[in-house]
């Protein structure tokens, strides 16, 4: 039986080769039969119906529907290439002349891909029942492992004395860039954080650390793959951890007071 | 109207139609909209939540708490876009939250001498078992699409776009879902041909 014949079947309108099937099976005739039966009828009350009408026509207001997903994707792309701008604008360009090329090429486009798909993500995130091209748990632990090979593939491995010092200093210039950005990545994505603040957190934390990231790779001309990731990667991993923890605070302060409010509401419509 | 419209398998396309104008007139506050959304959903939600949960109580608290959540993130819908993958991601975010606060209390509550009576079954057309005690032998990953399409009437893209996963997955999940089932009600036929 092929999955479209399947299909028919489990909403319950067989095509002419579905139905010739049936007659041939009789598993899929009585699962088709079984599913066929009529649902028995169980209606919510209609008393907790008028009291959750009630709640909600209480303070029934117009609300501004969320923007085009488009127009979401333009401002959080617009946002990051800004603020990397002003980044680079105020710190140099020491790290792009120091790299070859090649190492320009991969980590820049790693971080630019990275930022794109953080992008789509968010944008998924907050509009609820659009479908997730990328899975939103697992992204921004996978963009870091994949960041963090891809230095590790195009930077050498170096001893160098002041490690610590160093490392320090540079998490230090990139981590304030990140958090001012996650400001304004926010203002925009803060109405839309319903289904999961803390996932989505995590992923702003990400892409505003990944501004901190892409201004350091710019500005740093140590080469060295082990500083790159402790205190250029290490921005981004920081921030996430922020997002993540801002998120979660957040959620719960959504849930106590709207969840409170209409809570109230509802009981408080009890006839 | 819409009253109604979604208790009947599959959902008229003009039904859903029907409730995208119903949406974006409750965006616009029209105080018509609440009652037509909610009597026009209730029935299908109550049923996704009754298929995922034992106790019909907890299932009615569900109900309440996503109609609360929705009136709450209504302006997260967008015009124009199709309302059910909307409504049922929102309904399967109010289901894990409820699951984990009532793991939560569970972990800080002693457990009872007599455990509360699961409802009984269903009983089906003949000899078959009934849909709900079917479904409810599967994992809940696949009991959620198969319930989804048979009971919410959505169709596979609206359900990869509810689970946030892709038709290719929900199609599988699917496909596992009715290799399985075929199987039970073999082992059922097995099972009634022993007995008599």
């Amino acid at each position: 039986m092929t999955w479209r014949e399947m299909d028919q079947i489990l909403v319950g309108v067989p095509a002419p080769s579905a139905q010739e099937h049936l007659r041939d099976c009789k598993r899929c005739h009585e699962l088709s039969t079984a599913f066929g039966q009529p649902l028995p009828l169980e209606t919510p009350s209609a008393t907790m119906l008028r009291q959750i009408e009630r709640a909600m026509t209480a303070d029934l207001k117009p609300v501004r529907p969320r923007p085009p997903a488009s127009q979401l994707i333009v401002a959080l792309a617009a946002i990051f290439f800004f603020a990397f701008a002003l980044g680079v604008y105020a710190m140099g360009t020491a790290g792009f002349a120091a790299m070859s090329p090649l190492q320009a090429w991969v980590i820049l486009g790693g971080l630019a891909i990275s930022a794109g798909v953080l992008i789509q993500s968010l944008v998924s995130q907050i509009s609820p029942g659009s479908g997730h091209r990328f899975p939103a748990k697992l992204l921004p632990a996978g963009i870091l492992i994949v960041l963090a090979i891809v230095v590790a593939g195009v930077f050498p491995f170096q001893s160098e004395r002041h490690f610590w010092e160093r490392g320090w200093f540079c998490l230090r210039l990139g981590t304030p860039i990140s958090v001012l950005t996650i400001i304004p990545f926010w203002l925009v994505l803060r109405r839309g954080a319903i289904l999961s603040p803390v996932l989505t957190g995590a992923a702003a934390g990400l892409l505003a650390g990944l501004v901190g990231t892409s201004v350091l790779e710019i500005h740093c001309p140590n080469l060295d793959a082990w500083h790159r990731l402790y205190s250029h990667v290490g921005v981004a991993v920081l921030c996430s951890v922020l997002g993540l923890a801002w998120g979660f605070v957040f959620d719960l302060a959504d849930w106590y007071f709207a969840h409170g409010r209409g809570r109230d509401r509802l009981l408080s419509s009890k006839p | 109207m819409v009253e109604g419209c979604l208790q009947q398998n599959p959902i008229e396309r003009e039904a859903s139609a029907d409730l995208d104008r119903w949406m974006q007139r409750y965006q616009e506050a029209d105080p018509e909209a609440p009652t037509a959304l909610v009597t026009a959903l209730s029935p299908a939600l109550l049923r996704f939540f009754r298929s995922q949960v034992a106790s019909r109580e907890h299932a009615d608290d569900l109900l309440q708490e996503t109609w609360l959540r929705i009136h709450r993130v209504r302006h997260s819908y967008r015009p124009g876009e199709p309302v059910l993958p909307w409504i049922y991601t929102i309904a399967r975010r109010v289901r894990v939250d409820g699951y984990r606060r009532r793991l939560r209390i569970k972990t800080h509550e002693a457990d009872m001498e007599v455990l509360p009576k699961r409802p009984v079954a269903a009983e089906g057309r003949g000899w078959l078992p009934a849909f709900d005690t079917l479904v409810a032998a599967l994992p809940e990953s696949q009991r959620e699409v198969v319930t989804m399409l048979k009971v919410g009437g959505l169709s596979l893209e609206e359900v990869a776009r509810s689970t946030a996963s892709t038709i290719g997955a929900v199609k599988q999940k699917a496909h596992r879902a009715y290799a399985k089932l075929r199987k039970l009600l073999e082992a059922h036929e097995e099972f009634r041909g022993g007995a008599q």
